[in-house]
């Protein structure tokens, strides 16, 4: 089984040097390497941002998609090779913006995949533009002004549309992520990492140490992943003011919520038990089928 | 239009009413058995977008020779409403009868009813009470009426109750029955000199009877099809119904999504993974569907589109036809990489070019569109059971097991295409990329303007390759004619109809039906112009958007044009008026 040095490819990574997608590239080969995942057992798709320029340093058998996009070809790929772990790995503009309504809709049908939101709270790719999870009233070259709307709550979206697993990370603590990933990897069904990264570049407020000073583990504190109202409440501590003071708003990070026995779309959905191909290795036979046109 | 012969026979029935009120239904029914006897039969539905209320028909043709589209006039005119006598007046021919029901309406009241009608008053609701049916049974009395009327046996009749209510408390099936018979019976009874009268038909010819959508999801299904996806958008929703309808039995995967970009990401993520992956849409939701389907382009995903044009722009005239969305194919989303449009004119076109587009799909890893209409998806015809013997299955150079080494999904070859495998197979380790990107699939290299120039050729040459491909124009009629039309699409219909009626005239038309309109067949088409002595286009839009194509292509232009953009498909009786006008 692959070693964590050999989901690399010949190319370097070209993120900032201190970016948090150093981090979770990290993680993520670490999570891969610990669970025996060999290179044709898991497919990666990315969308379009800086964290998607990760489709050209990990090595795997994947999919580089349209900005916003990157859950539905997932999905399509996800209920026709049932073979497959797949693994969507997607930003806070590109998934919670452009692709919001793909995000919602995939966890309500509990499509069996694992999305790993990276969320800098930013646009990098395009020079640091607010995105759906900047703060309120935090000023950017969009929104010189402030940011006049509330940010989105993707834990909170997740648990109000039924997802099975949700879970939050922070990528200034690789090994907490690397279990995270591992976990959200093998559950059936959609799971959820949201990984509140820095963007060093672009976001000067909600830098590591920003972080550090507030996030603390779910672990610590005795919650019970298995309480839906209680992760709903963890899930609003997201919406604290940029001005906040560390005691004043703090980060959870951990599993909010898992649910094991939730059915997935694909065991239910019918031609969805077997890889997709399959079904055109000859013509199928439709006489039946025409003669109940006569 | 006259009969060829003296001992053909043909009828067209119309039957209008509100929505709601099972038209679609009841006419089809009256299809099946007319085509089970032995008859030709082509229909028409016609209805608003709406789910009650407004006026729907639905227009049956019946013919004991081979007939090519719908027509215009009606025999037979079930009105089951008053306002349904007033739309359908100018439609009526010579002696047509009207039935209905006097406790609806008084038809003598009626302004410009011709004294020539046969005025055939059936109590449809009467009947239904006596037979303690319910409303909705009307229908089936006022079929009983017509078969009574041309004096066709009502066996037929009987035996399609029998089976539709089979699964049904055996009441039901008696009660229809009754209403069947009762309305036979009382048509029999008038006395007017109606001019049809329809036996059992010769012609033992074994026939099926289908629409467009239903030949595309059957061609599918027996392709090899493993995920359909798509948001409902007339007139393409019934595909989606039909597939999903069959996805247990055959076993392949139907998800409606949350939108047409989903549908559009889901299919090249279905084909990604190497399976047979479609969605259909009209064009508005083609229009959502875009950004992906150039994705399918450069990422050299193998997916068959479905393009069933209706009135545009925007939500248009969602029931109605069009053919609009020629040039919006051709050109749909950023920048360039090969596309192949394949545009069914029939129902037999439909059916054999759909497992063609999966095939050149899989040979071409590149998106192919089927470009239909309303016309084509809505109204069934009665077709040869189609040779299923002549499906194929090419998937083109794809491997989905074992294992590959030294493996660049996008390998630089003569041909353009590179070897494909998917996802799970040893050694395939490759980026599917939305970025231009090198052999490996890298997007950091695609920005090498080598590479670029380098990859953007290759999928290009497989354009080239496409051409060699695809499926040839379709010719009809003498090779020597006065007139020799152009057209793409379901217009191929009423003008072999109209062709036929100038031929039994001696007047000699021939037609060229470009069924690949991408790649465009410029040669034949400039070589078919070339050696004609006057030439036409037809097409269902208003700016002649084949014609654009003929003129930017084929460096020529024809003499005559017709257009159509009413949301009505062309008539023969309209080809047939503009061939004799042109020829003067």
């Amino acid at each position: 089984m692959p070693e964590v040095n050999e989901y690399i490819t010949p190319n370097k990574p070209t993120w900032c040097p201190g970016c948090g997608n150093h981090n979770m590239f990290e993680a993520l080969k670490h999570a891969l390497s610990e669970l025996d995942m060999d290179f044709h057992e898991y497919s990666m798709v990315w969308g379009i941002g800086c964290h998607g320029n990760g489709a050209d340093f990990l090595k795997t058998q994947g999919f580089h998609a349209l900005h916003g996009r990157a859950l539905p070809v997932a999905t399509g790929l996800s209920l026709t090779r049932p073979d497959l772990k797949v693994i969507v790995e997607m930003g806070d503009g590109d998934g919670y913006g452009l692709g919001l309504g793909h995000f919602i809709h995939s966890v309500r049908r509990n499509v069996d995949l694992t999305c790993i939101a990276h969320n800098n709270q930013i646009y990098g790719l395009t020079t640091g533009q607010a995105s759906p999870t900047t703060e309120h009233l935090m000023r950017t070259v969009s929104t010189p002004e402030g940011v006049l709307e509330q940010p989105v709550n993707p834990l909170g979206l997740a648990l109000a549309e039924g997802a099975s697993f949700v879970a939050r990370g922070f990528a200034g603590d690789v090994p907490h992520l690397t279990e995270l990933y591992k976990q959200a990897i093998q559950h059936k069904g959609f799971a959820l990492v949201d990984v509140f990264q820095r963007c060093v570049t672009w976001n000067k407020l909600n830098t590591f140490s920003w972080f550090r000073e507030r996030v603390y583990e779910l672990d610590s504190v005795g919650h019970d992943p298995t309480d839906l109202n209680g992760a709903f409440e963890l899930s609003m501590t997201t919406f604290h003011e940029m001005t906040c003071k560390p005691h004043e708003c703090r980060v959870p990070i951990g599993i909010f919520y898992r649910d094991e026995s939730a059915p997935t779309y694909n065991q239910d959905a019918p031609g969805a038990n077997r890889p997709g191909y399959e079904g055109a290795k000859a013509v199928r036979d439709i006489a039946d089928l025409i003669a109940s046109y006569a | 239009m006259a009969a060829s012969s003296a001992d053909a026979v043909e009828v067209r029935i119309k039957i209008g009413g509100p929505a709601g009120f099972g038209i679609k239904a009841a006419g089809q029914t009256l299809a099946r058995l007319f085509t089970r006897s032995g008859y030709y039969t082509f229909d028409l539905t016609e209805y608003p977008s709406l789910i009650k209320g407004g006026h729907n028909s639905y227009h049956l043709r019946i013919s004991s020779e081979k007939i090519f589209s719908h027509v215009q006039p009606v025999d037979v005119l079930v009105a089951l409403d008053e306002a349904t006598v007033a739309l359908h007046l100018d439609e009526l021919t010579e002696g047509a009868a009207i039935i209905y029901d006097p406790d609806d309406f008084d038809l003598s009241q009626i302004e410009g009813v011709p004294d020539d009608v046969c005025a055939v008053a059936i109590p449809l609701k009467q009947i239904v009470r006596d037979a303690r049916g319910i409303p909705i049974m009307r229908n089936i009395a006022a079929l009983g009426a017509v078969l009574g009327h041309m004096r066709f046996p009502l066996d037929y009749l009987l035996t399609s109750i029998t089976e539709q209510f089979a699964h049904k408390a055996p009441e039901i099936a008696e009660q229809n029955i009754a209403c069947a018979t009762a309305g036979y019976e009382h048509a029999q009874t008038h006395q007017c000199a109606f001019p049809y009268h329809v036996p059992e038909c010769a012609d033992d010819g074994e026939r099926v009877l289908m629409d467009g959508n239903e030949a595309v999801g059957a061609a599918a299904i027996a392709a090899g099809l493993g995920l359909y996806c798509a948001y409902p958008m007339t007139p393409a929703s019934s595909l989606l119904h039909f597939l999903a309808k069959h996805a247990e039995h055959y076993d392949f995967v139907v998800k409606h999504t949350e939108d047409e970009i989903a549908a559009m990401n889901m299919v090249v993520g279905g084909a990604f993974g190497g399976t047979r992956s479609m969605c259909a849409t009209s064009g508005g939701g083609f229009a959502l569907m875009v950004e992906a389907f150039g994705l399918a382009g450069v990422s050299e995903s193998a997916v068959v589109v479905g393009l069933f044009t209706r009135p545009g722009p925007a939500t248009g005239m969602p029931t109605w036809t069009e053919q609009s969305d020629l040039r919006f194919a051709i050109h749909a989303a950023q920048g360039e990489f090969p596309r192949v449009i394949l545009a069914p004119g029939d129902v037999e076109d439909a059916f054999h070019l759909t497992w063609q587009a999966f095939n050149l799909a899989d040979q071409l890893q590149t998106p192919v569109v089927l470009l239909g209409d309303t016309y084509l998806s809505d109204n069934r015809q009665s077709v040869e059971p189609f040779d299923l013997e002549s499906i194929v299955i090419d998937r083109g150079d794809l491997i989905t097991e074992g294992e590959v080494t030294e493996y660049a999904r996008y390998r630089v070859t003569p041909s353009g295409v590179s070897s494909r495998a998917v996802p799970g197979v040893r050694g395939a380790e490759q980026v599917v990329n939305s970025y231009e990107h090198d052999e490996y699939g890298y997007g950091a290299a695609g920005e090498i303007a080598e590479v670029r120039i380098e990859q953007n050729e290759k999928r290009m040459r497989k354009l080239e390759l496409a051409r060699t491909l695809v499926p040839p124009p379709q010719y009809f009629g003498p090779a020597e004619a006065e007139l020799s039309i152009l057209v793409f699409g379901s217009t191929k219909m009423p003008v072999r109809e109209a062709m036929s009626w100038l031929e039994r005239e001696g007047v000699a038309v021939n037609l060229m039906q470009v069924v690949t309109v991408w790649p465009f067949p410029a040669e034949e088409v400039s070589a078919f112009l070339g050696k004609a002595k006057r030439t036409a286009i037809i097409e269902g839009n208003f700016t002649g958007q084949l014609q654009g194509l003929v003129r930017e292509l084929c460096l020529t232009d024809v003499d005559h044009t017709l257009h159509r953009y009413d949301g009505r498909p062309f008539s023969p009786e309209q080809v047939y008026g503009f061939c004799k006008e042109v020829l003067g």
